[in-house]
């Protein structure tokens, strides 16, 4: 069997010994790490919302300080970043990256293991075209540069893609916040960005997974297990074979192993990988995320409400016949209507 | 400081209507003041069509009633023009190239610290939008150090050529001095001094090239060739070869083909066609060029193109052409 197609699986009922968790991984897998780094190592968490990492959707900051003290130990002066991008929610609301950053401590982690956060939305980036996509993309100019890439990503069910992993990740290296645009071409999107940036370690933290609708909707769920490689597709569909979903289901895992002419279902899992089926139902909301954008959009539609009233009052103030005169008509219109 | 500069513009002709019109509608801080032509008529029509409150066939109207005067005459005029208004304070955008020879430049650049105004010089393309980013990877170092160059541009129909175009005397040169200044002041930003120089090119006693090449040596050790027609369609294309990747740099798009070896992005691919995230839709170099001529007036620094940067690429050719015949120098440059 193919080195490249192994995947690392450490089982873990505490959660909080991240350190103990990744070494695990590492002597199960010691091709793992690489004897040699270049001087800049970039790590992409999975930062989808403002939503702590308990709850399944996002990546636990403490990554962070593991990660560095492991590229350290084999370059000392490797130069870490953690990327981002700004990002439109499902729930259609903006989500700037640096205050994610800052709420979900991502700023104290990277202060305090002398890391870099890089928002990529708001870095040099570039355009390009990729074949089988219709729009350009804007990429972050630091994929020009030499690096290794960690990508860090969680245990979930997405409504578009059936799964989000290791590959999914990648989408947000695009520098564009609105990119539903690219939906319908989301498996080929997938693939192309691999093609552009594929990770050279891979990690799926699936302590607690997210089921129900996903990628932000839905329900946390112990699963005690995390998934460590150096493939992204093998990681992917270790992660199926761990929620329980057949990885010929993923649209975007079929495309790029296709496109990487890869034989889906050709991974050796070391370690305790115990399935344990998720189950999707879109509907249901964990209740304290949904309770958080009832706020949410409570808040967002006080705000529109008051901003249309501010907004009147000042031109009733400086141009009060206009608004009669619009009031007027707009009476009339009713009445016909 | 006043608050709104005066534009003059002296000549015109084809680039006026073409770029800098359109760059002195798009920056505020300029407000449409004289157009000067020889001839009366032309100017008066440009300033009606255009929204120029005067008209004038003297140059001498210009100090009164501009700030910054535009220099679009031909080529050997160029100095003459620009001296006597950088003497009266009025600082000068200049097209390109600079002038005919170094003389000339060294002229325009001592009037212009004699009458403490600006001199700018219109090498457009370094503020053309993938220019700035190509500049920007370069100097990044991902590609490496540069090692070769190569540049060509050229067609028979790209422009309304007249008579004084191909004057030896009025023009200074040909095909090299006039389009391939471009690629050469663009080589000097991206890539450093030119040393040897060894020209090609089909110029005759009567006319000038209208077919050139110049095979080089770069300070830092790197070779290359500029190609340049008024006769044939080429690549329009500079192309920087790195000791890690390269870049290919469009002359008349604003793409840039890149590799980067050991770019994260190329482990996969081997070139990326990029562009420039967000672009404005059309060609605003002029009017960054202008934009950036203003604030450097207004805010007292230095412009990205100065007198020595454009008289540094007139030497280049210069160097080029006196390799080539004596006979050649001395009938086109004549206060040399």
């Amino acid at each position: 069997m193919n080195e490249q197609t192994r995947v690392s699986c450490v089982r873990t009922e505490n959660h909080d010994d991240l350190a103990k968790i990744f070494r695990r991984g590492v002597e199960q897998l010691p091709s793992l790490l690489p004897r040699t780094l270049p001087r800049q190592v970039v790590i992409k968490p999975n930062l989808c919302d403002i939503t702590a990492w308990e709850t399944g959707v996002t990546t636990d900051p403490r990554w962070i300080g593991i990660l560095a003290r492991e590229m350290r130990a084999i370059r000392p002066d490797v130069r870490l970043r953690v990327v981002e991008s700004d990002a439109i929610s499902a729930y259609k609301s903006f989500r700037s990256c640096d205050e994610t950053f800052e709420r979900l401590g991502f700023r104290a982690a990277a202060r305090d293991a002398g890391v870099d956060l890089v928002n990529l939305s708001t870095c040099d980036t570039i355009e390009i075209r990729l074949d089988g996509i219709p729009q350009a993309l804007r990429i972050p100019q630091l994929l020009l540069e030499e690096m290794y890439f960690i990508s860090i990503a969680n245990l979930k069910l997405h409504g578009y893609t059936r799964m989000t992993g290791v590959l999914k990740n990648s989408v947000g290296l695009l520098a564009d916040a609105e990119i539903s645009a690219l939906h319908p071409y989301l498996s080929v999107l997938i693939s192309r960005l691999h093609r552009l940036c594929s990770p050279d370690l891979c990690i799926i933290d699936g302590r607690i997974g997210l089921d129900g609708g996903g990628p932000i909707l839905g329900r946390p769920v112990r699963m005690d297990t995390v998934l460590l490689g150096d493939d992204a597709i093998a990681v992917d569909e270790a992660a199926c074979l761990l929620m329980g979903i057949p990885s010929d289901e993923v649209d975007h895992l079929v495309q790029t192993a296709k496109d990487f002419e890869r034989k889906l279902g050709a991974i050796e899992v070391i370690g305790d990988l115990r399935p344990s089926p998720f189950r999707f139902d879109g509907p249901k909301i964990f209740d304290a995320i949904q309770a958080k954008f009832g706020n949410r959009r409570l808040h967002q539609q006080m705000e529109l409400f008051s901003n249309r009233w501010i907004d009147r009052g000042f031109r009733f103030r400086y141009d009060p016949l206009s608004v009669a005169r619009s009031a007027i008509l707009r009476l009339v219109r009713n009445r016909r209507a | 400081m006043l608050e709104r500069l005066r534009v003059g513009v002296v000549g015109s002709g084809t680039v006026l209507e073409r770029y800098h019109i359109p760059a002195v509608n798009a920056v505020p801080e300029v407000v449409r003041s004289i157009v000067v032509d020889v001839d009366s008529n032309r100017a008066e029509r440009i300033a009606l069509k255009y929204g120029f409150p005067i008209s004038s066939s003297e140059l001498s109207d210009v100090a009164r009633h501009a700030d910054i005067a535009i220099v679009l005459v031909p080529n050997g005029l160029h100095a003459p023009v620009s001296c006597e208004l950088l003497n009266q304070g009025i600082h000068v955008l200049c097209e390109k190239p600079m002038a005919r020879n170094s003389e000339e430049c060294k002229a325009m650049i001592e009037a212009s610290v004699r009458g403490k105004a600006k001199l700018c010089i219109g090498h457009n393309r370094r503020f053309q939008q993938h220019v700035k980013l190509a500049k920007q990877i370069i100097d990044k170092g991902l590609i490496g150090e540069v090692v070769g160059v190569t540049a060509e541009e050229g067609s028979s129909d790209d422009w309304p050529r007249t008579a004084s175009y191909f004057d030896p005397v009025i023009s200074g040169g040909g095909a090299l001095l006039d389009v391939g200044i471009h690629s050469i002041d663009l080589i000097r930003w991206f890539a450093g001094e030119f040393k040897e120089i060894k020209y090609e090119g089909n110029g005759s006693e009567k006319t000038v090239e209208s077919d050139a090449s110049i095979s080089f040596n770069l300070s830092n050790g790197a070779s290359g060739k500029v190609v340049v027609s008024r006769t044939r369609s080429l690549a329009q294309k500079l192309t920087l070869i790195g000791s890690e990747g390269f870049i290919e740099v469009g002359l008349w798009s604003p793409n840039l083909g890149l590799r980067c070896v050991k770019g994260k992005a190329f482990q996969n691919f081997h070139r990326l066609d990029v562009a420039v995230a967000r672009r404005p839709p059309s060609d605003g170099s002029f009017v960054e060029q202008l934009r950036e001529f203003v604030s450097a007036i207004k805010e007292g620094h230095e412009v990205l193109v100065t007198g020595q940067v454009g008289m540094a690429a007139v030497e280049v050719v210069r160097r080029a052409y006196r390799g080539c015949s004596e006979d050649f120098i001395s009938r086109n440059s004549r206060p040399e």
